[in-house]
């Protein structure tokens, strides 16, 4: 029996619902830790994007877009924790509403 | 190597040398002092022994650019290395070396503390300067024309007197917002001038490619072949005001023309003596030049349009910057506002499109920048000994300082054109022109000879205040008179006012090609376009050496502006 | 006896015509070393090349003379085209300047009348610095003096060999630097150094107008050489050149004396074209197309005649004059009254060709000329100031000369030039020579009785007091009335009033001119030693102070015989005196375009006799009444006050007619306030402080409107990211649907 193969507009539908979750997520949460696993959701959802591109288009580009997007992230989740962590030392919370000093 | 092998680097290493110096000074010790000034003199004088041979090998009878070299840069952008100089930018080329040892000479010992970087923010501007000045390529010639601001901004901020911060803002602000209008314009100029792949920044080529899109312009409007205007002449007709007054902009405030004057007298005030003799003495000529070159004959057809404004504006600042003069209490102030007045002599020569006003024009733009150059440098010496620039501080100066007081009036002369000297024949010219320019009305250059009278008011009732009358204050009883160094800096302006001005014919030799073309380029705009021959005013581009072959690119239609 | 040898050149005119630069040259280079080297050479030695280079350049000017004089080919002949030939040396060093089609050479020339101006500057100029080495040996300056001094001897012969009005212009412009220079000679005390600056700016008002006469020329002319159509050739610049000089090089310029002339040749010529000929047509191109020649030419010399009127202190720029009495005497005698303010009547002299073109310019410059004389005649009454009466004095004779210019009667007006400046150098070294016996005293009632104390000083003050009244023999009474004379008989076409008018106002001036004259004289010599004297005995000038003036006072006698009637006859056996037949070869061109433009018609020649009756009636009549006043009347009223009247009289008299608080508050203060108002109100307010200071405000508003957005809440800056794409999504969308 052969599998039909997934339809290109499935792949971008769930792309962007996730993109809509860790969107979401970001925006409501307040934990910087929680928004953080949003971000990652986020930038999975691209990720997930350029592939279904890339399937649809027969060619290697948009593997080397995720690619990069994942070597990004990782270097991102490293700086960001790294960085909500010594906020979470100096004030003892990661509450993102709590954190505005860098305002006007 | 022999000379000839040696000309196409001639020009490079005049606008390079100065870095050259800039980067010795680094390894210096700072505490060196008198080593950091001894190299940069020894620099600059060797820019200037260049910049004499560049004017020496000039030849008035040769090639419209010469001395050139043109090397493959950004061959995808169309940017090229491409120095070269024509008669007036060899004329301006050694007045840049010249001021360059004087400059180092005047403030000897004026500047005290941070004295390496002071003098690597000179070679800087020098290197900056000259680079602006043999640019034969828009890009080259931007990078150049907004680099000079850096070190003067650094010259004016943290050499420079009391409120030398604002000062220094203002003149940054002021002349970077200009020039970042120009650089829009460079932009557009470049994408409208050729199809894709075949854009390019050289300064011939953009001009070959709008020529006879301007000619069919200028014969529309007399009437002529409106209907079948081609597609680059419709963009030009509909965005060539644009970016004429943009362009216009960015040379106006350097001249600078009013309203657009204001930050001068400020700067020149708080600039240290050097920052003052560079700013007048050439800074303020890259607005002129950048009208001769490039704002007027690339947009000929909006030039004329606009042209009644800008003499307008000129004659405005002739006599307006001299009523300034006369109102003003501060001796720097008072040269400040003076070249205001000087180049709107300067601007009204250009704008007239005569072969006489643009000679003078730009015989004065030399004048200018030996007269005001050596009036702020000797202002500079006094300056040194009184630590203060009101009028009223000074009176009885020349009792105590003859040689002094004697070089101050020549140079004084020098500025208010009495015949004899240099400032005499590049006004005459320029208001002789202006007469014969048979479509602009009379008035002009009528109020324009007021400077005559006006001029010698201001200049003598200051020299009169400051070096006549008793010694009625006792700091200025202890006056020394110049000593050797400054002596041999004030005997060498003199020796230039009289010798420019008892045998000027030898530089208006040099000059009287460029003359010619510019105003050949000028009246392609004007209802006379029609008798101007392309053979006049066509640049001859030279290829670029060392280019890798051209791709073959596919032709794609030059982008139309929206209309 | 053998009389050749004064009608052949002494000197080769080749030769000389290459070396008329060193004329210029030697006191130029006097000027180098005494300036530069003065202080380390010492008083003998700055004497010494000072003196020698003057005179070096007197012989050499002597030469030019004779050559010039001598030349048969003086004798005015028509040449095949009717032009008058005349002899003159020229040299010519090449262009000057050149741009576009205007080029001005560096070419100097003599003919007769600048001949008679070289013998008049180098002559008096050498007495002059011969007087200056005893007169200032005092100073400490000296050697500025004499670099300053020579200066303005180089200038001033620059401006008369200046074969071009452009280098012509140099030579004006630099006797007016020098005079600015030596008026505020003794800068320590501010009011003589302002008295520089006053005579500088009124010098550049008259500049100015000068220069916007050359402009207007050189379009004139260019346009008419360059016009389509008209009959000058096509060689109308180079032509001539050959004929008239010995040295044929490149186009000498539009402004060039010659071309000129030969510009004024075509002007009446072709009546077919309309009463006056070319004047009254239309010039076809360039920026002055549909202006008339002649109205061109009107304003030309309106303006030159300002010019002129800044250079020789004639109404309205007349001011400056009287105050620069501020400098050392010398400089008064040589700059202020004998060579630097007759350049004005040099100038228009010079341009006689084209000046005749215009009557109405013509009766401007006899007008003027009148006013000035008789105004300053009267201003000159009240002075008590020696040098300042000579002042007024100086100014008022310049008059006679403007008067005798505007009635075409230009010989007269150089012999009154000549005259002039023998006796008022003459007086004016004498009062120099008062001033160094008397401790620098030069109120005249504070003088007195110099007769017995100085008698050479005051025979040879006499002498000039008589000369300048116009007693016969001496040479005053017939260039001042010979003058007269002609203006009497012109008759300036459409200003035929001119004439009468202008005798009228000038033998008023000669009457008054008597009587100060005469008053100054009898003030400070006669009578007693005035108890207010500085010293109580004056002591006589040693001989270097006084031989100049004995000079100059058998000079002011001696020179009648050039302005004696009938010395001569025309070939029509008309009488002529020595000095219109020497000037012939230059101003008759003139007067025969004079009459080609049908602009100055001649009258039948009248006996000059009983005019000069008239004369010298009203000189007895000032000098008695002056005599009558202050040696019967006042000395009889000492001690009672004035009558009301007259003493009002004399305020407005002493105070110059307010003429100088008049500009002060008419122009300089207006132009003063205007430039501080403009400066605080435009400059600093408007443009700097609104303009410029608001778009600074307005950004930093903006931005501190604009920073409430920046909240520093992480989630905000989110909100707004994702609000802006979503914008972009809806609008991708939207694009898409609606295609």
């Amino acid at each position: 029996m052969q599998i039909s193969p997934v339809d290109t507009q499935n792949y971008l539908l769930l792309a962007a619902t996730l993109f809509c979750t860790g969107m979401l997520g970001v925006l409501v949460r307040r934990n910087a830790l929680v928004v953080f696993m949003s971000i990652e959701l986020m930038l999975n959802a691209a990720n997930l994007t350029f592939l279904a591109a890339a399937r649809e288009r027969l060619d290697a580009t948009g593997h080397l877009a995720a690619l990069f997007v994942i070597a990004v992230a990782a270097a991102e989740a490293a700086i960001g924790l790294a960085i909500v962590i010594a906020v979470f030392r100096n004030r003892g919370t990661v509450n993102v509403e709590d954190i505005r000093t860098m305002k006007y | 190597m022999n000379a000839a092998q040696l000309q196409p680097y001639l020009l490079t290493l005049v606008v390079f040398l100065p870095l050259l110096g800039a980067g010795l000074l680094l390894f210096l010790p700072r505490e060196e002092a008198g080593q950091v000034r001894a190299w940069t003199l020894l620099a600059m004088g060797v820019d200037l022994a260049l910049a004499a041979v560049a004017y020496l090998v000039f030849d008035p009878k040769g090639a419209e650019f010469q001395l050139e070299v043109r090397r493959a840069w950004s061959a995808e952008f169309g940017i090229s290395y491409h120095l070269g100089v024509d008669g007036l930018s060899v004329s301006l080329v050694l007045l840049t070396g010249f001021l360059g040892p004087v400059v180092v000479l005047s403030s000897w010992k004026f500047i005290h503390d941070r004295v390496k970087e002071f003098h690597i923010s000179l070679l800087l501007i020098q290197a900056a300067m000259m680079g602006t000045l043999v640019s034969l390529d828009l890009v080259l010639f931007y990078v150049f024309f907004e680099a000079m601001l850096i070190p003067m901004y650094l010259l004016i901020g943290v050499w420079g007197s009391e409120r030398r911060r604002e000062a220094a803002m203002k003149f940054f602000l002021y002349t970077l917002f200009g020039s970042l209008v120009m650089l829009v314009a460079i932009l557009a100029v470049y994408f409208i001038g050729q199809p894709a792949g075949a854009r390019s920044f050289d300064y011939g080529t953009i001009y070959n490619s709008l020529l006879s899109a301007n000619r069919q312009l200028a014969a529309c409007t007399q009437g002529v072949g409106c209907a079948t205007l081609s597609p680059l002449a419709l963009t030009l007709q509909a965005w060539g005001p644009l970016m004429f007054l943009a362009f216009a902009l960015a040379f106006a405030i350097k001249v600078p023309m009013v309203p657009l004057h204001t930050w001068l007298p400020e700067a020149h005030v708080e600039a240290p003596v050097a920052g003052s003799i560079i700013l007048a003495g050439v800074m303020l000529k890259m607005g002129t030049y950048g009208f001769w070159r490039f704002a007027i004959p690339l947009f000929p057809v909006a030039a004329y349009q606009f042209r009644p404004l800008f003499v307008a504006l000129a004659v405005v600042g002739i006599v307006y910057g001299a009523l300034m003069c006369l109102a003003q209490q501060d001796v720097k102030k008072l040269i400040a506002y003076s070249s205001v007045s000087h180049l709107g002599i300067c601007m009204l020569g250009i704008f007239a499109f005569t072969a006489e006003a643009a000679s003078g024009s730009a015989y004065q733009m030399l004048n200018h920048g030996v007269s005001s150059g050596a009036l702020f440098c000797l202002f500079g010496f006094l300056y040194e000994r009184r630590h203060t620039r009101r009028i009223s501080d000074y009176g009885g100066v020349a009792r105590v300082m003859p040689f002094f007081a004697a070089s101050f009036l020549v140079v004084t002369f020098s500025s208010i054109a009495v015949p004899g000297t240099n400032g005499f024949v590049g006004e005459f010219l320029v208001l002789l022109g202006t007469f014969k320019a048979s479509s602009l009305w009379l008035g002009y250059p009528v109020l324009a000879t007021t400077t005559v009278i006006l001029g010698a008011s201001y200049m003598l009732w200051m020299v009169q205040r400051v070096f006549f009358g008793p010694i009625d204050r006792p700091e200025n009883g202890g006056l020394r008179d110049l000593d050797l160094r400054e002596g041999l800096t004030a005997s060498a302006f003199m020796v230039l006012v009289l010798w420019m001005g008892l045998a000027p014919q030898p530089f208006l030799d040099r000059i009287a090609p460029a003359t010619d073309r510019f105003v050949a380029r000028a009246q392609l705009g004007t209802p006379d376009s029609a008798k101007v021959k392309d053979a006049d005013v066509r640049v001859t581009v030279p290829p670029i050496e060392g280019a890798p072959p051209a791709l073959p690119q596919p032709p794609v239609a030059a982008v139309a502006l929206p209309r | 006896m053998d009389t050749t040898w004064l009608t052949k050149a002494w000197a080769n005119p080749q030769a000389l015509s290459a070396n008329l630069w060193l004329i210029i040259a030697l006191p130029a280079f006097g000027a180098l070393v005494c300036g530069v080297f003065g202080r380390a050479l010492g008083r003998t030695y700055v004497n010494l090349v000072a003196c020698a280079s003057v005179l070096a350049s007197f012989c050499l000017s002597v030469f030019a003379f004779q050559a010039v004089a001598a030349d048969p080919s003086v004798i005015v002949t028509p040449a095949a085209n009717g032009v008058p030939m005349r002899f003159a040396l020229s040299g010519d060093w090449g262009v000057w300047f050149q741009a576009g089609s205007f080029s001005a050479h560096l070419g100097l020339w003599v003919d007769h009348l600048s001949a008679t101006m070289l013998m008049v500057v180098t002559g008096v100029g050498f007495l002059i610095h011969l007087y200056s080495t005893a007169y200032m040996e005092h100073d400490a300056g000296y050697w500025r003096f004499f670099a300053y001094l020579n200066l303005f001897m180089a200038s001033m012969l620059t401006l008369v060999l200046a074969d071009n009005l452009v280098l012509l212009f140099v030579g004006w412009e630099g006797v007016g630097l020098c005079s600015y220079l030596l008026i505020g000679f003794w800068y320590t005390d501010a009011a003589n150094a302002w008295a520089g600056r006053k005579a500088f700016i009124a010098n550049r008002v008259g500049d100015c107008a000068f220069l916007l006469a050359m402009m207007l020329l050189v379009l004139t002319v260019t346009a008419f050489a360059k016009a389509p159509g008209t009959e000058p050739p096509a060689v109308f610049f180079a032509q001539r050149r050959a004929v008239w000089t010995h040295a044929a090089t490149s186009e000498p310029g539009p402004l060039n004396f010659k071309v000129l002339e030969e510009f004024a040749q075509y002007m009446p010529a072709n009546l077919a074209m309309g009463s006056r000929g070319m004047l009254g047509t239309d010039i076809p191109i360039g920026p002055l197309a549909g202006h008339t020649y002649g109205h061109t030419l009107t304003l030309v010399f309106l303006l030159m005649l300002l010019g002129a009127a800044g250079k020789s202190a004639q109404l309205p720029l007349y001011v400056w004059l009287p105050d620069a009495m501020a400098g050392p005497t010398p400089v008064s005698a040589l700059i202020h009254a004998a060579t630097m303010v007759t350049a004005g009547v040099y100038l228009l002299c010079r341009m006689a060709p084209l000046l005749v073109m215009s009557p109405a310019a013509m009766a401007t410059v006899a007008v003027v000329g009148a006013l000035t004389a008789l105004y300053a005649a009267l201003i000159a009454f009240a002075q008590d100031d020696l040098k300042k009466v000579l002042a007024y004095s100086t100014i008022s004779q310049l008059g006679y000369m403007f008067l005798g210019v505007g009635v075409g009667f230009f010989w007269g007006a150089i012999l009154h030039l000549v005259t002039h400046a023998c006796f008022k150098g003459c007086l004016f070294l004498s009062a120099g020579s008062v001033m160094h016996g008397n401790d620098n005293e030069v109120n005249i009632k504070k003088l007195g009785g110099l007769r017995k104390e100085m008698p050479w000083t005051t025979a040879c003050f006499g002498i000039a007091t008589l000369a300048i009244t116009g007693i016969i023999p001496l040479s005053g009474f017939f260039s001042k009335d010979d003058i007269l004379h002609g203006a009497l008989h012109a008759r300036l076409v459409g200003y035929e009033w001119v004439g009468p008018t202008v005798f009228a106002i000038g033998s008023l001036g000669a009457l008054c001119t008597a009587f100060y004259m005469s008053r100054a004289y009898l003030l400070a010599f006669t009578g007693e030693r005035s108890k207010d004297a500085k010293v109580p005995h004056a002591h006589e000038s040693g001989w270097v102070i006084v031989a100049p003036l004995v000079i100059l006072a058998a000079l002011s006698i001696a020179l009648i015989s050039h302005g004696f009637p009938g010395l001569l006859k025309m070939p029509n056996g008309e009488p002529e005196t020595l000095m219109e037949a020497f000037l012939k070869p230059v101003f008759g061109v003139a007067d025969r375009l004079a009459i080609e433009a049908h602009s100055l018609l001649p009258e039948a020649e009248r006996s000059p006799w009983p005019g000069f009756g008239i004369a010298l009636l009203l000189a007895w009549a000032g000098g008695g009444a002056a005599w009558y006043l202050y040696k019967r009347v006042f000395p009889a009223r000492a001690g009672k006050p004035a009558p009301e009247v007259f003493a009002a009289v004399r305020a407005f008299t002493v105070h110059k007619f307010y003429v100088d608080e008049l500009y002060d508050a008419v122009l300089v203060r207006p132009i003063k306030l205007l430039s501080i108002g403009l400066f605080r109100v435009v400059d600093e307010g408007l443009i700097d402080t609104v303009l410029v200071g608001g778009t600074a405000w307005v950004t930093a508003r903006i931005g501190s409107l604009l920073r409430y957005l920046q909240t520093g809440d992480v989630q905000a800056y989110a909100a707004m990211m994702a609000v802006g794409l979503l914008a972009g999504v809806g609008y991708a969308i939207f694009e898409a649907l609606a295609k």
